[in-house]
């Protein structure tokens, strides 16, 4: 390997680090949100740039010569930027907070072609040729011709006798998902709830997708009642009126039969502060019973501010605390991310 | 093409000596863009020492040019012989271009004043520095070494940028350079001299010289003599030393050597443009002396051409000098001195002096850098280039005393010139200043107008 081979590599195993070390920060950090989308994630890691004794402020120059542009004059001090595949930016995060592997629960039914080198053909390229079953049928050919001499077994294969490696497309069953987010928007959630929602929903979505690359995404919003809405009218959505968390899980239900659950594994999230209306509980509760045995996971995410006083999440606990595939967590502030994170894909 | 090539290096190779350019011998060689992305990162040599820094500027040079977003035509490395890469893959014309160039940095290597104390088998110098890097690496181990080196890095500023210029007087600078000692490569000594012999009882406490007997921004050098390192961690800091010394003159000249390079491959190579050719020069040449960004390249060769223009029309002299600015701009006496004026700015001056002498209203006028009205506030607006210009835009620090408050402290002092410190950093350098010197280290600067005493480790 060249030297400066050698030095990318350790560069980009510090940043690797880095990016561990910073995870935290970076569930919070908005601008990625945007890229994540992408192929390739970049990030600038400032810290990574080595100290020096410089100027606090970029030293101008009044002459039209050009501002602060791509040739700068002076320490070139360019930010370290760390540039990762989002595969593997989200296993150095998902390994940095504890996130669990989810597991396919069941195998999907859409198949997947995939192409593999299983037949044997007459034609092909020379760097596919099968030497082995080439020479069986070389062998075959000087048998019947009684070329064949055991006692100087040599063999000269000729054009008929070449075999190669051939593709054959094979179905593979490829595991697929769902998931479903609700939000409670009955007017108690602030701008910062929301807010924490949101980086909830993107880094639950990121990590679903992860692991099901086939992920479907569904939306809905309820106070009293639920209706479905698409992406950008999820994050941007802001209502009133009461709350009844069965309306949202009723609806749910009814979106979630357009994925059967022995093809998907179903994912639902739900965001509220928690403040039910009296009496829709039990009915709430109800509806969970019925779908938590169809979900991979429902997640339950208590986000209130300091003075919520939401009790669905001890009603939760207490009725369906046992189940397996309920996720339910309480989200206060941006320092509760990381734990609620980890919670609500199951951890 | 190869051919091609070498024929065309040749032609213009003649040229250039017939038009007075001089130069050693010039080596080329054609690199695909990863290698001229490393040869980049490594400052235009095949070999450095090991270190993660060059792996990132290798990647961001890399992803530079896949995504289009610029390309590196060339490099030239101030060596004997030069040694210069081109851009595999870039049409003749641009080679012819580039070859062109390269002369005149190849001549501009040799003859700028600022150049002559610098070593010119820099590429073996550096090749040494990885091999005491890598055996380094070897006995205490990769990790401790880079943690030294990622240390000796945040100082790499801190050098006196006239310390290869200065010639002391004998015995001017006592402490500098005792004697008995074999005269070599500063990392190699504590390999090739003995360790000095403990001082006698008698001797030990106060010295009555002063550490350093005068202020000096030499800090690598008087850390590297002084503080309580093992011999590698010494020789790291000789290394990054005389490595910073080397690139010294390159920044303090990029304008000038720029400019001077651009005029010539423009003058080298016009007479010889075919038709077919114009048009693709052009464009290379538009998109070189672009103004977006502060272009070196633009600046310098623009100010050449006006001095070369100045000394033909005999704009100069005390005559010139006192005539109002409205009739200096018309003024002419043909005396035919541009080229030879011109030969004389590559010598002997650097950026700072070649900006100072001949950035003057007249070109900032005729260039539309400013309008008419605007004229007034051109000596601030100039001011303010020459001290972007000045230190390579690093603010100069100087050490002023290794036993301060008689505690063996070091205390550094900013000559400040109106811009403040970046806190955060400068604090981070003296944290790695107190880890390498194991004593509490201070600064003297100015933050929020207010003269203030940063510290390390107290």
């Amino acid at each position: 390997m060249r030297p400066i081979e050698r030095d990318l590599l350790r560069f980009k195993e510090i940043v690797r680090g880095e990016v561990k070390k910073r995870a935290r920060e970076f569930l919070t950090r908005e601008e990625l949100f945007g890229q994540v989308e992408g192929r390739l994630v970049s990030i600038p890691l400032p810290q990574l740039e080595l100290p020096k004794i410089v100027y606090g402020e970029p030293l101008g120059e009044d002459l039209g010569l050009g501002g602060p542009g791509t040739e700068s004059l002076g320490p070139s001090g360019h930010v370290p930027v760390a540039e990762l595949e989002l595969e593997e930016f989200l296993d150095l995060m998902g390994e940095a907070l504890r996130l669990p592997r989810l597991r396919p629960k069941g195998e999907g039914e859409v198949t997947e072609e995939a192409f593999r080198y299983t037949t044997i053909a007459r034609k092909g390229p020379r760097g596919l040729r099968h030497v082995r079953r080439t020479l069986k049928e070389s062998l075959k050919r000087a048998l019947i011709t009684g070329e064949y001499r055991p006692e100087a077994p040599l063999l000269v294969p000729e054009r008929e006798d070449l075999r190669y490696k051939a593709p054959r497309s094979k179905p593979r069953p490829h595991a697929q998902a769902v998931v479903l987010f609700a939000l409670d928007v009955s007017g108690s959630m602030r701008e910062e709830e929301l807010r924490l929602v949101k980086t909830l929903s993107f880094w639950i979505t990121l990590w679903i997708k992860r692991h099901f690359p086939r992920l479907e995404r569904r939306y809905l919003l309820h106070d009293a009642e639920a209706w479905e809405v698409t992406e950008e009218e999820f994050f941007r959505a802001r209502e009133g009126g009461g709350t009844r968390l069965s309306s949202a899980l009723l609806l749910a239900e009814e979106i979630l039969k357009r994925y059967p659950e022995a093809f998907y594994n179903r994912y639902l999230y739900h965001f509220s502060d928690g403040e039910n209306w009296q009496g829709d509980t039990p009915q709430a509760l109800e509806a969970l019973r019925r779908l938590l045995p169809t979900l991979a996971l429902y997640g339950y995410a208590q986000v209130q501010g300091p003075y919520g006083q939401g009790r669905f999440l001890e009603d939760l606990k207490e009725a369906l605390g046992k189940e397996e595939g309920l996720a339910a967590t309480e989200v206060h502030g941006k320092e509760d991310l990381p734990l609620a994170l980890r919670r609500l894909l199951g951890g | 093409m190869r051919k091609e090539l070498r024929r065309w290096a040749e032609i213009l190779r003649e040229r250039a000596l017939a038009e007075g350019l001089s130069f050693p011998p010039v080596l080329f060689e054609e690199v695909g863009p990863e290698e001229m992305a490393m040869l980049a990162a490594y400052g235009g040599f095949p070999r450095r020492y090991s270190h993660w820094r060059f792996g990132s500027e290798y990647l961001r040079y890399r992803e530079t040019y896949r995504y289009g977003l610029g390309r590196i035509y060339e490099l030239v490395a101030n060596t004997y012989p030069v040694h210069a890469y081109l851009l595999k893959g870039n049409t003749l014309l641009a080679q012819k271009l580039v070859m062109a160039h390269v002369y005149a940095h190849a001549d501009f290597f040799h003859h700028n004043l600022a150049f002559k104390p610098i070593p010119k088998d820099m590429e073996a110098e550096m090749a040494h520095h990885a091999a005491f890097v890598e055996k380094a690496m070897e006995r205490h181990g990769a990790r401790s070494v880079e943690e030294f080196l990622d240390l000796a890095l945040s100082l790499e500023n801190l050098i006196d940028p006239h310390a290869l210029y200065i010639q002391r007087q004998a015995g001017e600078d006592k402490e500098e350079r005792p004697p008995d000692r074999l005269q070599v490569r500063p990392y190699l000594d504590p390999y090739v001299n003995p360790p000095p012999a403990p001082p006698k009882e008698a001797e030990e406490g106060a010295s009555p010289i002063p550490l350093p007997p005068r202020p000096t921004r030499d800090i690598l050098g008087f850390l590297a003599r002084h503080a309580p390192l093992a011999p590698w961690q010494k020789g790291i800091l000789e290394i990054i030393r005389e490595e910073s010394l080397y690139y010294v003159p390159q920044v303090a000249t990029k304008i000038l050597n720029e400019g001077w390079a651009t005029y010539w491959h423009t003058r080298l190579l016009l007479p010889l443009l075919s038709p077919e050719e114009a048009l693709e020069f052009a464009e290379l040449q538009a998109g070189l002396l672009a103004p977006h960004g502060f272009n070196p390249y633009r600046l310098g060769y623009l100010l050449l051409k006006e001095v070369e223009e100045r000394w033909d029309k005999g704009r100069f002299g005390p005559e010139y000098e006192a005539l109002p600015l409205g009739e200096r701009l018309t003024y002419e006496r043909p005396t035919g001195l541009g080229l030879k004026q011109l030969f004389q700015v590559r010598t002997v001056h650097t950026d700072l002096s070649f900006l100072d002498s001949f950035l003057t209203p007249e070109f900032a006028l005729r260039q539309r850098l400013l309008n008419p009205e605007e004229l007034p506030r051109f000596p601030e607006a100039k001011k303010a280039l020459l001290f972007r210009l000045t230190n390579g835009s690093y603010p100069i620090v100087e050490l002023v005393d290794a036993n301060y408050g008689n505690r063996g402290e070091i205390l550094l002092e900013h000559a400040y010139e109106g811009v403040e410190l970046d806190l955060k950093k400068t604090q981070a350098v003296l944290e790695n200043l107190y880890r390498l010197w194991g004593r509490p280290v201070h600064l003297k600067t100015v933050v929020g107008g207010k003269e203030t005493l940063l510290s390390a480790g107290s």
